[in-house]
């Protein structure tokens, strides 16, 4: 495609070709025709985009936070120079450059290579892809264009960062003598053999025992032995209202955050850990350990986006069959726009379930968006203090998080379970 | 997929002493771009010179208005005769204020590479001068004429006189700066790295062009009486051709000289803008990409493609553009020689004359030829397959295993 430059330098060339003719005046036409012959001559050669491009990413996982080193080969495959070659790499707009530069200006020879490289921050948790690379080919002196892409992407997850928890803060009420996995003679979820029985639909195909099948000519499933390990349900609300407050912070993010450290802490500590996202529905992660699990959770919270007004007692309407017997449960939820939170809470107190709230203040967090008067703000507060009681008095441990306050600290204000 | 990725290159760890990098300071002593400079700053000389030898020497040059100037004043102008040139022959006149353009023009790069206090220091310096120049005397004899007779009056004829000479200098300096407008503010342009300059250069060249053009249609040259006469003309008609290639002769001299100032003028534009398009690419780049052998590299390869095509696709548009306005008598000739027919001579004498719609068509036929041309001959492919013979001096750089330390 012409540029604007070669538009105006072939217009140019016409009218003073022409002007030339009327007043008969060769000057103007011999500059006419030359710039006439230049359009035509620089249209021999053009630039183009026929490269190869492969993109390198030091991790395809991050937490938030992290720098991604980024490095892209650009390789002309083609046997004619590129000439004047911009390359620039598409990056999602939440990350920001740290060092390096996503675009390049060259020019290769048939076979040549060049490397781009550059780190990205990344400051927020989600799913991103890398990518396309956008080329735009130009000739030496501007006079044509053409812009391409090469369909190159590359995916990585941010994760949600994780904050330290220390034991001291998560003081059990009843104390185990051993923390972590102690195996019973009992058969459930757990890594020892327990017994054979016969398969019933819904088992898993990994769970059959081939050789007893072989053997039998019955499909048999192994069974293990439980281990006795705490079942820990995290109920996270993912609700629009949790976008109150600014990108960074938000009570969305800390619950993310929150949610990733606990898991983190409690599958180290080899416990099972369950995660549940409602917000427009409900998602739900079934009780595990391992690093498995870990990366399953951490990939769903990386996922977590605010919307919907799904009210916590349908979660534990559906879930509360699900939920193993005396198994503590956390719910990490503002408790905004929600009139079912201390029923929900008091039918888990109920069933005998530990039931701790984690939750974030989101008028502080509104105060970091807009301004609240002050009389305004201390009535929120007191309605905000008064749903806070009401959800204690149910028999829940309940944490007031401010938004400036580190989640060790939040925590040490929950006396066990 | 993730994989090991090395962190960018840095010269200083790859390089060792005298590592090249894209900072403005070295890239504008870099040969490549130097070289971009001097064939901008040829050009443009030589674009000034040929126009002024074609249109302005003996015709409208500035010694001949100096002299206009003197007669009418019955006086010297107060510039030299050494500076204007006057009492030298033919492009004589030019040499010195030339030189005088060009200093003055780098005089005025130079200034904008200046701290913008410094700037400020010598263009209040200029003005004050200027001012002391121009009614310094006047003031200072009217005061002291003041203060000694003890009277207070208007300046008197004796004391008035005392401005001639600064006004008569300053308006032959304002002459000499507009008959050298394109070569200082070229200069400027190509030494100063502004576009503003080169496209000033550029536009008061063809400015200058165009009202000439204007002023030579035999109308209006009929109306200006004895001052159109002054103006150089070119013929209308067009004279056998002496100058050609491959055995055809296609242009005269005098077409070659016109192609010669569109060649220089495209040339002086396309260096210097090139020159300031890759200093404005590399002072954008960040911190540790200036330092990355790899951009280094590729600058390298942009600035001598650059180069190359100057010097061939200009080459190229010359000689493109003399076989375009040749082109009816290399067709006229090789219908001759193979027919032998009358009606080849017939065709001839009627299209030889000048600016007809023949010579203009079949050079357009001949450069839509040209251009057709590139969809049956793969240009590119013949280029690159010539290139990709040529041995080849740049090696593909690694990644190394250079860690640096990056500061946020």
């Amino acid at each position: 495609m012409w540029t604007r430059k070669a538009s105006f330098t072939f217009t140019g060339g016409i009218a003073l070709i022409l002007i030339g003719m009327m007043i008969s005046n060769h000057q103007m036409m011999i500059l006419g025709f030359a710039f006439i012959a230049f359009i035509v001559v620089n249209s021999w050669i053009s630039g183009h985009g026929d490269v190869e491009v492969q993109r390198k990413l030091s991790a395809d996982n991050l937490y938030k936070g992290d720098d991604l080193y980024v490095e892209l080969l650009i390789t002309n495959r083609s046997n004619r120079k590129t000439q004047l070659l911009e390359v620039y790499d598409n990056i999602p707009h939440e990350m920001k450059l740290r060092s390096g530069l996503n675009q390049m200006q060259l020019n290769l020879r048939p076979g040549e290579s060049a490397r781009i490289r550059y780190v990205l921050r990344c400051p927020l948790r989600g799913h991103y892809s890398l990518g396309p690379v956008s080329l735009r080919a130009r000739n030496t002196f501007n006079l044509s264009v053409e812009e391409m892409y090469v369909d190159h992407h590359s995916d990585i997850v941010i994760f949600p960062q994780i904050k330290d928890i220390e034991e001291a803060f998560l003081r059990s009420r009843t104390p185990k003598m051993y923390t972590g996995a102690t195996t019973l003679r009992i058969p459930g979820q757990g890594s020892e053999f327990y017994s054979l029985r016969e398969y019933v639909p819904g088992d898993p195909f990994k769970n059959i025992n081939w050789k007893a099948f072989a053997r039998t000519g019955e499909l048999m499933v192994n069974e293990k032995c439980r281990d006795a390990v705490t079942d820990l349900y995290i109920l996270l609300d993912s609700r629009d209202v949790a976008r109150i407050g600014t990108v960074l912070k938000n009570p969305l993010e800390m619950s993310c955050v929150s949610s990733a450290s606990l898991a983190s802490f409690f599958l180290h500590r080899r416990d099972s850990v369950a995660l549940a996202i409602y917000g427009d529905g409900l998602s739900y992660l079934p009780p595990d350990t391992g690093d498995k699990q870990y990366f399953k959770l951490l990939s769903a919270l990386a996922g977590v986006t605010p919307k919907g007004s799904m009210p916590l007692q349908a979660v534990t309407n559906s879930l509360s069959g699900r939920f193993s017997r005396g198994s503590p449960v956390f719910i990490i939820s503002s408790c905004e726009g929600d009139g079912t939170v201390p029923a929900a809470v008091r039918d888990l107190v109920g069933r005998g379930h530990e039931v701790t709230v984690l939750s974030p203040s989101s008028i502080d967090f509104e105060r970091l968006v807009s301004r609240i008067p002050r009389m305004s703000y201390e009535v929120l507060k007191l309605e905000r203090q008064n749903r806070l009681t009401t959800l204690a008095g149910s028999g829940a441990q309940v944490i007031d998080w401010m938004p400036d306050m580190d989640l060790s600290q939040a925590l040490m204000q929950v006396r066990g379970y | 997929m993730a994989s090991e990725v090395g962190v960018q290159s840095d010269v200083t760890m790859t390089g060792g002493t005298g590592a090249r990098t894209l900072h403005l300071k070295l890239l504008r002593k870099q040969w490549q771009i130097l070289t971009l400079q001097t064939v901008a700053t040829v050009a443009l000389i030589a674009m000034y010179l040929e126009v002024v030898s074609t249109y302005v020497v003996g015709s409208i040059d500035h010694t001949m208005l100096f002299d206009s100037i003197e007669l009418l004043i019955g006086d010297q102008l107060p510039l030299g005769d050494w500076l204007t040139g006057e009492g030298r022959d033919g492009m004589g006149r030019f040499f010195v204020p030339l030189i005088l353009g060009l200093s003055i023009g780098g005089g005025m790069a130079f200034l904008a590479f200046q701290s913008p206090q410094m700037q400020q220091r010598i263009k209040l310096g200029f003005i004050i001068t200027l001012i002391v120049m121009l009614v310094g005397r006047l003031i200072f004899s009217w005061l002291t004429g003041m203060l000694f007779s003890f009277d207070l009056r208007l300046p008197n004829d004796s004391e008035l006189q005392t401005l001639q000479w600064p006004l008569l200098m300053i308006m032959s300096l304002i002459i000499l700066f507009i008959y050298l407008l394109p070569v200082i503010m070229g200069t400027r342009g190509i030494w100063g790295l502004s576009r503003r300059s080169i496209a000033w250069a550029i536009g008061f060249t063809l400015i200058f062009l165009g009202i000439h053009a204007i002023l030579t249609f035999p109308l209006i040259r009929g109306q200006l009486g004895s001052y159109g006469a002054q103006f150089a003309t070119l013929e209308s008609q067009v004279s056998n051709p002496t100058i050609g290639l491959f055995g055809f002769k296609l242009v005269t001299q005098e077409q070659f000289n016109l192609i010669t100032i569109a060649i220089l003028i495209m040339v002086f534009q396309e260096s210097s803008y090139g020159v300031i398009r890759y200093l404005e690419y590399a002072y954008r780049l960040p911190e540790s990409c200036k330092r990355d052998p790899e951009y280094v590299r590729q600058m390298d390869n942009l600035l001598n493609g650059h180069l190359r095509h100057t010097i061939g696709f200009l080459g190229l548009t010359a000689i493109a553009t003399m076989i375009a306005l040749g082109f009816h008598s290399v067709l006229l000739e090789i219908v001759s020689n193979t027919t032998g027919s009358q009606w080849a001579g017939q065709v001839s004498e009627s299209i030889e004359l000048t600016l007809t719609y023949g010579l203009v068509i079949s050079a357009l036929m001949f450069l839509s030829l040209m251009a057709i041309m590139r969809f049956f001959i793969p240009w590119q492919r013949v280029w690159g397959l010539i290139q990709s013979r040529l041995p080849s001096n740049e090696t593909v750089q690694d990644g190394g295993k250079d860690f640096i330390q990056f500061d946020a």
